[in-house]
């Protein structure tokens, strides 16, 4: 990737279940970044297969090796980096929520959601294996971060991929919106006050795609950000409406930053009372 | 433990923010199951006002299909306040008289019934007329209840609880009318004491012995914010309504859970096999 690298987030509705129906809208959104020459291009969490998915799990759930349609998305990504959402199916009777990042025909990457809310209306546990590795996403020579919604609440991850030498943190989401008595949604404010400190503590860029539309009675703001590594907000989505959102992000001033404020490097793992 | 005096505020709603995701959560569902439009029943009270006007909005209003179903005893008020909710809003109103279905029954075989009987009975004819309707018109049953009625299970289960969607149902009473005063719902609809109208003079808040205001915050603070009745009660709310808002939250819990399966076979419909219906 390059300095700059031009990240798009595609902030989309899904239906469903419906994968065969998903790949196609992908196939679409993919084709706009191309013309916008993205070359990393977030698509939310589960955008295959919708959210909550409940017993329909296991019928959408693939073999990302060897799923023709999982050859079909990554033939399209071609040269960019392409982050969907999928059920992984790994053949051996679990299901894993996984971000699978696809570039010249392959998965070159997949990340398994690490925490997996099983609270409130939230019931991944029951439907999914907790993945058990945290990695920075290396595709060809660059690398960054990958998390999936959940996982960012556990902030030992984003400085465990900090302290792996990220200077992106990708976080996709499926986050259902609630709304009070302000004028904005109020999910999107905590998730705003979440990826501007994880950006601020690991003087990291942190971008976040979440979806849009309504499923099974919850909706989807939207609301994808990218936040500088100084812990300010550089260019939001739009609510409640797809978007292609496209900025150029000096990966240096990730460095830059760290120089004067050397947080990451700082960190200690020789404090008693600390696991 | 939060403040008395705070709980009024932390009620509040945004209405502009409810009615850009409630017309959407409207038309999502129209346009994900093909349907062409919604079905409702407008009694003349804010609640039904409310779901009329949200509908407009999301599917203009030639795609939503009100209709005022009186019977022989409905207020000629509720006739005058429905009329003039569907005006506000642009929709055609459609009057199908309740009464010969209503009384057939009773008249043949139940002519000692009650009110309370008499008003379910007339609660599930609307529900009847509106499913109809709904089948006619290709239309889906826009709900009208809200979160205070279901939670105080101050309806008639499988009457006019039922619908197929019901944008209605996360908001308290309190929320709902300050929605219906963004949306622009005329004031006398408003401003007048709630009431199911299912015999003369009959008011929600006579019937439940407390006001809908104080059921509310009650409510919020029982359910939203899971305090248990003697923190509410410490917080300065007369203990009956506390201690009457919770038998009533507890008791009528089944009509919230529409179909309760016996299960027997480890593949059971809705317990073991939750399959979403989008």
């Amino acid at each position: 990737m390059q300095h700059p690298l031009t990240l798009g987030l595609a902030q989309i509705d899904v239906r469903l279940g419906e994968l065969e129906a998903n790949v196609e809208r992908h196939l679409e959104w993919i084709e706009r970044a191309h013309g916008d020459g993205v070359e990393l291009l977030l698509f939310p969490e589960l955008s295959l297969t919708g959210y909550r998915l409940l017993h329909l799990t296991p019928r959408v759930a693939i073999d990302p090796a060897t799923s023709p349609l999982v050859r079909r998305l990554a033939e399209a990504a071609g040269e960019m980096r392409v982050v969907v959402g999928a059920v992984e199916d790994d053949g051996a009777g679990v299901l894993y929520n996984s971000a699978l990042v696809l570039y010249r025909g392959e998965v070159a990457f997949t990340h398994r959601k690490l925490y997996l809310p099983t609270y409130g209306i939230f019931q991944e546990e029951r439907f999914f294996g907790a993945g058990r590795r945290l990695a920075k996403a290396a595709v060809d020579g660059d690398h960054f971060g990958l998390l999936i919604c959940e996982d960012l609440w556990h902030p030992h991850l984003a400085r465990g991929l900090a302290l792996q030498g990220i200077r992106l943190l990708s976080v996709i989401s499926a986050s259902p919106g609630r709304i009070g008595s302000g004028e904005r949604v109020e999910s999107l404010d905590t998730w705003e006050s979440l990826t501007r400190a994880t950006a601020l503590v690991n003087t990291c860029w942190v971008a976040y795609c979440n979806r849009v539309g309504w499923e099974e009675g919850s909706f989807y703001p939207g609301g994808s950000h990218i936040v500088w590594p100084g812990g300010e907000i550089l260019a939001s989505a739009p609510c409640f409406e797809e978007h292609l959102l496209v900025a150029r992000l000096d990966l240096r001033e990730s460095d830059r930053l760290r120089w004067r404020l050397p947080l990451v490097k700082d960190e200690r793992d020789d404090i008693e009372g600390l696991p | 433990m939060i403040d008395r005096d705070a709980v009024p505020d932390r009620l509040r709603v945004n209405p502009a923010l409810a009615e850009l995701t409630l017309a959407g959560f409207i038309r999502d569902a129209v346009e994900t199951t093909g349907t062409a439009g919604v079905v409702l029943g407008l009694s003349g009270g804010v609640d039904s006002a409310v779901s009329a006007g949200l509908a407009a909005r999301a599917l203009g209003p030639e795609r939503v299909h009100a209709h005022l179903l009186p019977y022989r005893t409905s207020s000629p008020d509720s006739a005058r306040d429905a009329a003039a909710v569907a005006e506000a809003f642009g929709l055609a109103l459609r009057t199908l008289d309740i009464t010969a279905m209503v009384d057939a029954y009773f008249e043949a075989h139940e002519p000692g019934a009650e009110k309370v009987r008499r008003g379910n009975l007339m609660a599930r004819v609307r529900m009847a007329v509106l499913f109809d309707q709904a089948k006619a018109l290709g239309s889906l049953v826009l709900g009208t209840s809200n979160k205070t009625e279901i939670l105080l299970g101050y309806s008639t289960i499988f009457g006019d609880n039922a619908s197929s969607i019901n944008p209605l149902g996360d908001l308290y009473k309190c929320q709902v009318v300050e929605v219906a005063r963004h949306l622009g719902v005329p004031q006398p609809v408003i401003d007048k004491k709630p009431s199911a109208d299912l015999w003369p003079g009959q008011s929600d808040e006579d019937e439940l012995g407390f006001s809908y205001d104080l059921a509310d915050q009650i409510l919020y603070l029982l359910f939203n914010r899971a305090h248990d009745p003697e923190e509410v009660i410490a917080m300065g709310y007369p203990e009956a309504t506390v201690r009457e808002i919770d038998r009533l939250e507890r008791v009528f819990r089944f009509k919230r859970r529409l179909m309760l399966i016996a299960r027997l076979s480890g593949s059971a419909i809705n317990l073991d096999r939750e399959i979403p219906r989008d």
